[in-house]
């Protein structure tokens, strides 16, 4: 062979597998792609029994609803608890968890369940509470096109993940913290100190008349739209984004980008566009204290309301000291458990 | 990647000596409302805490055999309703219960047990604007309530308000339907604007606006106060006499005008979002602007020029009206409509003002009372309009603002009797310019 022809082939041998590894590599990275391969491996991992009880059909919207902010010895939610696992079974589990969410999703869910083992350890061993007692399940067969669900969740913590093909969608999701500010190994954790500290901020950043329409005049016990409030819509209240200025505006997207940034990158960036979109559309109110203890997060209630979107946080009196315990929401009227997808 | 739970705990515990994860000592009841246009459905939602779940389950369970039974779960369904009241335009309706479903007493003592009540109330035909009271004292002394609506299903319904007391056992809701004709909707060749004021309503952001000025004591006063010197001539750095019927109606004419034309311009840039403006330092503004032509009235500040600077305030007084319509929070395509019907509902409020003042004005300027009427008048903006810089400057309240309301409240019993007195002066006039020289302030 000529040194012509040698280096022709050698160019299109390059130019296919720079090719090959485009193809491949562009497929394995995609999102959905990661999760179910994890969600995959994690099935591998498991007996036929376990399994079984692992998986619920996609149909099954019993399941599909069955979460809670209370503990598991209350509100007996499906699947598989981590303590009914082997150590690589958790590890391959809490994989899946982790390929759904952002790294700071993940870490926000585990300062959750570390707080809960806290709460454990601080109430006398009370078996209601600990990090072993939180399920992870499948509404549906894990799939790269068919629609499915991951449900990771237990006390405080309800993770609905809902894929279908390139989407996810984490909505309804629950999140809570007691307590709410923890010190482990010399670090301080508060799981929802971002959620407390930028509202706080927004709502210091409003002037005096956007404040008189963001500060309703009554008390706000609990959520309104918490677990079992699916498919309601409230009527909005408080200050329209409208009425705020671009910094404010901004101010409330960070918010909420709190929870939309739970879920993997691409579809939080997805969703972020979505909320942007429609921002002047949403509403900001509060109920309660306009002012924090430094380093504690707030003892109010606020609720953020758009076309696609509800949060709710709303600090809890159990406990004795509301800025300890937490129950917070995130909604998507028109999608909670995509169903705005699915229904196409 | 690993949990973190692997490794030794070196923990400090904030935390309270209570650890209980459930509802403790208040019994929360929650109620959502939801509007059609001829009846309200309820779903209520009743979830006693631990600490009080004894008290409440020996209400229900009334024979004390750890069984809710049908007849007692009816029961005390009968007895929550009873303590409900619902209000529709002042008028109660009687809500019906439609279901009913109870968890068990285990649940219940552990406080996670929640009852499920959904009601149903006629609505008889009513207006276009509506009021519904809904109210709830079922065991007030332990209860956390919440109230909310649905965003109603029923597109012809379109929720105005909600106000609630501070425990939300009160919640009131104001709501529009349409269909229902009002007369400012009828006009048909405007359809498309109308429908551009969208959630609200032409018909109510008009009255907005109308009650806007009918109630902002501030605005009007600036307005009376530039009106007070109008019929006037201007004598060296005093106020003169009449200075006949065709001046002063072209005087106030322009008056209006120019405050007209300024608040409309300023209104329209702020509430299509061109301009935002805090609104603090406006309030400061609009007193001060009261301040100025209130010593106008007093003394001559700038005579001859009274239409420049009213069209001048008029630009302040328009970034307030336009914080107005931002509370109503409407979006960039209903806003169209809302300036409009605002601003219609602004002039006419004003329109009516001057109608109901210019007569007595003009009567009784031309007779010697004047001077004390221009002098008294000015002093009482001038006074009101000190205590507003002051409040609204160093947010030091005083008793002014409470006194100009409590006389703001009976305008219509002193524009009729202003008006009575200038047509009394009238009469007993004497011919002759130069009485009206005599000024109470020389």
């Amino acid at each position: 062979m000529n040194p012509f022809w040698m280096r022709t082939a050698g160019a299109v041998c390059a130019l296919a597998l720079v090719c090959s590894w485009f193809t491949v590599g562009g497929h394995t990275s995609t999102a959905t792609s990661r999760v179910v391969s994890a969600a995959n491996t994690f099935l591998s991992t498991l007996d036929e029994k376990q399994r079984q009880g692992v998986m619920f059909p996609f149909n099954d919207d019993k399941q599909r609803a069955n979460w809670s902010n209370l503990p598991v010895t209350m509100v007996p939610r499906g699947g598989l608890s981590l303590k009914e696992l082997n150590s690589s079974q958790r590890a391959a589990a809490m994989a899946v968890v982790a390929a759904a969410l952002s790294p700071k999703g993940y870490e926000k869910v585990q300062e959750i369940v570390e707080g809960d083992e806290l709460l454990k350890a601080s109430s006398g061993n009370n078996p209601m509470f600990g990090k072993d007692l939180y399920y992870i399940s499948f509404v549906g067969k894990p799939s790269e096109n068919d629609p499915w669900m991951l449900q990771f969740g237990g006390h405080h913590l309800a993770l609905n993940v809902t894929i279908a093909g390139d989407q996810g969608i984490l909505t309804p999701t629950l999140d809570g913290a007691q307590p709410a500010l923890y010190t482990i190994n010399g670090k301080t954790v508060r799981p929802l100190g971002q959620e407390s500290d930028k509202a706080l901020a927004l709502l210091n950043a409003l002037d005096e008349s956007q404040r008189k329409q963001a500060i309703l005049s009554y008390q706000l016990a609990d959520l309104v739209l918490g677990p079992g409030q699916d498919g309601k819509t409230i009527q909005p209240e408080g200050l329209k984004a409208a009425a705020m200025n671009d910094r404010e505006r901004a101010m409330l997207l960070d918010v909420i980008s709190e929870w939309a940034n739970i879920a993997q990158e691409s579809t939080a960036a997805a969703r972020m566009g979505e909320l942007k979109a429609d921002i002047n559309e949403t509403w900001f109110a509060w109920s309660g204290p306009v002012t924090a203890t430094p380093g504690h997060n707030i003892t109010a209630y606020y609720r953020i309301q758009g076309p696609h979107v509800v949060i709710e946080y709303a600090p809890q009196k159990l406990g004795g000291d509301p800025s300890m315990h937490v129950h917070a929401m995130y909604r998507d009227p028109t999608n909670d458990y995509g169903r705005g997808v699915n229904k196409k | 990647m690993k949990l973190r739970f692997a490794a030794a705990f070196a923990v400090v515990v904030l935390l309270g000596a209570s650890a209980f994860a459930h509802r403790l000592d208040e019994y929360l009841q929650a109620t959502i409302l939801s509007v059609e246009k001829d009846h309200v459905e309820g779903s209520m939602r009743l979830i006693p805490g631990v600490a009080v779940s004894s008290m409440v389950i020996g209400s229900i369970d009334t024979n004390a055999d750890g069984i809710i039974s049908e007849t007692e779960g009816q029961a005390y369904a009968r007895r929550v309703i009873s303590e409900l009241s619902l209000i529709i335009d002042g008028n109660p309706s009687k809500p019906r219960i439609v279901s009913i479903a109870f968890p068990t007493v285990a649940e219940m003592r552990e406080g996670v047990g929640e009852i499920h009540f959904e009601f149903v109330a006629d609505l008889p035909a009513g207006g276009s604007e509506r009021k519904l009271v809904f109210e709830n004292h079922h065991q007030e002394r332990i209860a956390a309530y919440l109230v909310n609506c649905l965003v109603p299903r029923d597109k012809g319904i379109q929720v105005v308000a909600q106000k609630r007391n501070e425990n939300q056992s009160f919640y009131e809701l104001d709501y529009q339907v349409s269909g229902a004709d009002s007369p400012t909707l009828s006009h048909h060749w405007w359809p498309n604007l109308l429908r551009s004021t969208g959630a609200v309503g032409f018909g109510s952001i008009f009255r907005l606006g109308m009650r806007h000025i009918a109630e902002g004591t501030d605005h009007l006063l600036f307005l009376l106060a530039l009106l007070l010197p109008a019929p006037l001539l201007v004598i060296g750095w005093r106020w003169g006499g009449f200075a006949g019927t065709r001046h002063a109606v072209l005087q106030i004419l322009k008056v209006v005008t120019a405050f007209t034309v300024g608040h409309s311009l300023t209104l329209a840039l702020a509430a299509w979002g061109w301009v935002h403006v805090p609104s603090r330092p406006i309030e400061v503004l609009i007193a001060i602007s009261i301040l100025v032509s209130a010593v106008h009235a007093l003394r001559p500040l700038f005579p001859g020029r009274e239409a420049a600077v009213a069209g001048f305030f008029g630009l302040i007084h328009g970034l307030a009206f336009a914080a107005t319509l931002g509370q109503l929070g409407l979006g960039r395509w209903e806003r169209l409509g809302s300036i409009l019907a605002f601003n219609l509902g602004i002039e006419t409020m004003q329109l009516i003002v001057v109608g109901a003042i210019m007569p007595s004005l003009l009567l009784m300027s031309s007779t010697r009372a004047y001077p004390s009427l221009r002098v008294s008048g000015g002093l009482f903006a001038g006074f009101a309009a000190l205590g507003w810089i002051v409040e609204r400057l160093l947010g030091v309240s005083n008793t002014i603002d409470a006194v100009v309301e409590t006389i703001a409240r009976h305008a219509v019993w002193i524009a009729a009797v202003l008006f009575l007195m200038s047509i009394v002066c009238w009469l007993l006039r004497k011919d002759g310019v130069a009485e009206f020289t005599a000024d109470p302030l020389d």
